[in-house]
């Protein structure tokens, strides 16, 4: 009891008091858009434009989702979210690949100019990029690949630093006796790098995919540079389009902003999975990544 | 790998056709193993290096050419080496009068998010580092970090709508509490550029916080403890432990934001478009540069990648200046 009690008064000093509710009030001003979004996504024409708006619906309604997933002649979201998912995934796939096989190669294998060509990787990040978005954009109307989605799906994953830096730091932890030991029973060095290395450096993939899968389903610059038509867009740009859509309710029940928020949900939804289902993989990654750099 | 090289090559006997294979390409192409060393690795490195340099390195190199030339998109004898114009793109910066205006904004609405996101991230870092209990930490880490995670272009435009001067949620309240004519954030000259400091600080201050956190989560607890023995207060603690020792992080969180001047361009066209808001007043070199390679007139690359340029070469400036102030305090 008088441990309970010692617990009790030292979780209510001051101190911890100031810090937890500082925190509260960052911690509400980060999710007041999200939670805002997501509130009005149920709402009804009625309750959105209410004198005085609430966080929690009163008669929440799926109406607004339903009609962005279903009105074809207006709303391109399942279309733009098909789109989003190729490039991501895309992207994701080859930096895994690249990275990995690249972060081996850097980590365990002698090979002249390694160590000059691994750092030319790593500092071209901090070269200010003058023109690079010009320079892109005539680099892939000359390669076509512009208003492609397979250009995209190269471009993203070429950004390679950190994902190269994290793949290395990961191979530099694999223990030398196990690779020696395969060495003796005559295992080649794709043999060393699939059966040896790789299944050790599972955490480290999964840190560079959801890197990449936040980067590139977010991305906005490069995405509207390189697509010139509707149909290709991604759903980072198309949610940028729809501000028109409230003039195309016919119904008195719903508002087009109710509409636009259904969209924005669904558009960040899979972010806001992946990332906090994997988050302690994203904060490994983050502390062996990029600190060390 | 180093193991002597007769043991190396027995082993290359008895690992068959593939083995023998890359030995008859090495001798063909007259390269000693001790020479280049595995040629495995550069198969290994090959996409990773080609995919970097073709779509990273090469539109830095022809950035700094073009940043020489009247290259326009539209207009096809521009192009290539026909375009090269010395210094003419630099002269015409110098005197174009929009491009310093939009420098002085660009300047501006930094030096209000700079020290804003670096104080916020700073005290949500070491505030979330006092939380002992590691469930709540991991929540107010990803909670602080989720702005960071979202699209770009869906959290710029929900401020959008929260500052929506009828039915802006922000406005509403203010009515609510007796302001009879609430301001037009984002419509009037006046305000737009201030307005618009929020929502940036919004969607970067997490990922300096998390730096920070980590930064401060790596010095040795000993430090803090050794330091409450001889009875330093907390804010002393701060000040003479926590910052100092920060510092590599601060040379971080500057270097990979390096685009200080630049860095929030998405941001801005996302939220005053490419005319760069309410009477321009919110036109930012990054705007300026895009609207005046991708949406005006000849597409004028040359002169765009001019102002890229300058603006790169202020931010390096800025980061060398970072760079050796911090150093140099620390020895």
């Amino acid at each position: 009891m008088a441990a309970l009690t010692r617990a009790f008064k030292k979780n209510l000093n001051t101190n911890a008091l100031f810090v937890n509710l500082t925190l509260w009030l960052i911690c509400a001003f980060c999710l007041l858009p999200v939670v805002w979004t997501i509130s009005s996504s149920f709402k009804t024409r009625q309750e959105l434009y209410m004198a005085a708006p609430v966080m929690i619906p009163r008669s929440p309604t799926l109406a607004n989702y339903q009609w962005i997933m279903t009105r074809e002649d207006m709303s391109r979201l399942p279309f733009n979210l098909w789109n989003s998912a190729k490039v991501t995934l895309g992207s994701v796939i080859i930096q895994c690949i690249i990275a990995t096989m690249a972060g081996f190669a850097f980590a365990r294998l002698e090979f002249r100019g390694r160590d000059l060509i691994f750092y030319l990787l790593i500092l071209l990040m901090f070269v200010p990029r003058a023109g690079g978005l010009m320079a892109l954009y005539e680099l892939m109307d000359f390669l076509h690949l512009r208003n492609s989605h397979l250009g995209l799906t190269l471009l993203f994953p070429s950004a390679i630093s950190v994902a190269l830096f994290v793949m290395r730091q990961n191979f530099l932890g694999v223990p030398r006796e196990l690779e020696e030991a395969a060495i003796i029973d005559g295992a080649n060095t794709w043999q060393l790098f699939w059966h040896v290395d790789v299944p050790f450096v599972k955490g480290g993939i999964a840190v560079v995919a959801i890197w990449e899968f936040i980067y590139v389903w977010g991305e906005y610059l490069i995405t509207l540079t390189m697509l010139d038509f509707p149909e290709q867009e991604t759903v980072s740009i198309a949610v940028t389009k729809l501000q028109g859509w409230g003039a195309h309710f016919t119904s008195s029940t719903l508002a087009g902003y109710g509409a636009e928020s259904a969209a924005y949900v669904v558009a960040m939804l899979p972010v806001i999975l992946v990332f906090i289902l994997l988050q302690r993989w994203f904060v490994r990654g983050l502390s062996e990544g990029i600190l060390k750099l | 790998m180093s193991q002597p090289r007769v043991e190396r090559v027995d082993q290359v006997r008895e690992q068959g056709t593939g083995a023998v294979a890359t030995q008859f390409l090495r001798e063909l192409l007259g390269l000693r193993r001790e020479k280049w060393g595995n040629l495995w690795g550069y198969v290994f490195i090959a996409p990773a290096v080609l995919l970097y340099f073709v779509f990273q390195a090469w539109p830095i190199l022809r950035g700094l050419f073009m940043a020489f030339s009247d290259y326009r998109w539209l207009i096809p004898q521009t192009h290539g080496w026909a375009g090269f114009n010395g210094l003419a793109n630099w002269v015409e910066m110098f005197r174009d009068e929009t491009f310093w205006q939009s420098f002085l904004i660009a300047v501006k609405f930094s030096l209000m998010f700079v020290p804003l996101t670096l104080i916020l991230s700073l005290l949500t870092a070491v505030l979330i580092s006092q939380i002992n209990n590691g469930f709540s930490a991991a929540i107010y880490r990803v909670i602080a970090y989720m702005p960071v995670i979202l699209p770009i272009s869906i959290g710029m435009l929900v401020w959008v709508k929260l500052f929506d001067v009828r039915f802006g949620y922000l406005n509403v309240l203010l009515q609510d509490f007796g302001m009879a004519n609430p301001p037009n954030w984002l419509g009037s000259p006046k305000m737009a550029l201030y307005t618009m400091v929020l929502p940036t600080v919004w969607s970067k201050f997490g990922s300096w916080t998390l730096l920070f956190l980590i930064g401060i989560y790596n010095i040795n607890r000993e430090i803090y403890e050794a330091a409450r023995v001889d009875g330093a207060s907390g804010w002393r603690q701060f000040l003479n432990i926590t910052l100092p020792l920060l510092k590599p992080v601060f040379t971080l969180v500057l270097v990979l934001g390096s685009g200080v001047v630049s860095v929030t361009e998405e941001s801005m066209l996302l939220f005053g478009g490419t005319t760069g808001g309410p009477a321009e007043s919110a036109l930012t070199t990054g705007v300026y540069l895009y609207r005046t390679a991708f949406i005006h007139g000849d597409m004028r690359m040359g002169y765009a990648a001019t102002l890229s340029l300058f603006l790169g070469l202020v931010n390096m400036l800025i980061t060398v200046f970072v760079f050796t102030t911090l150093r140099s305090e620390r020895a």
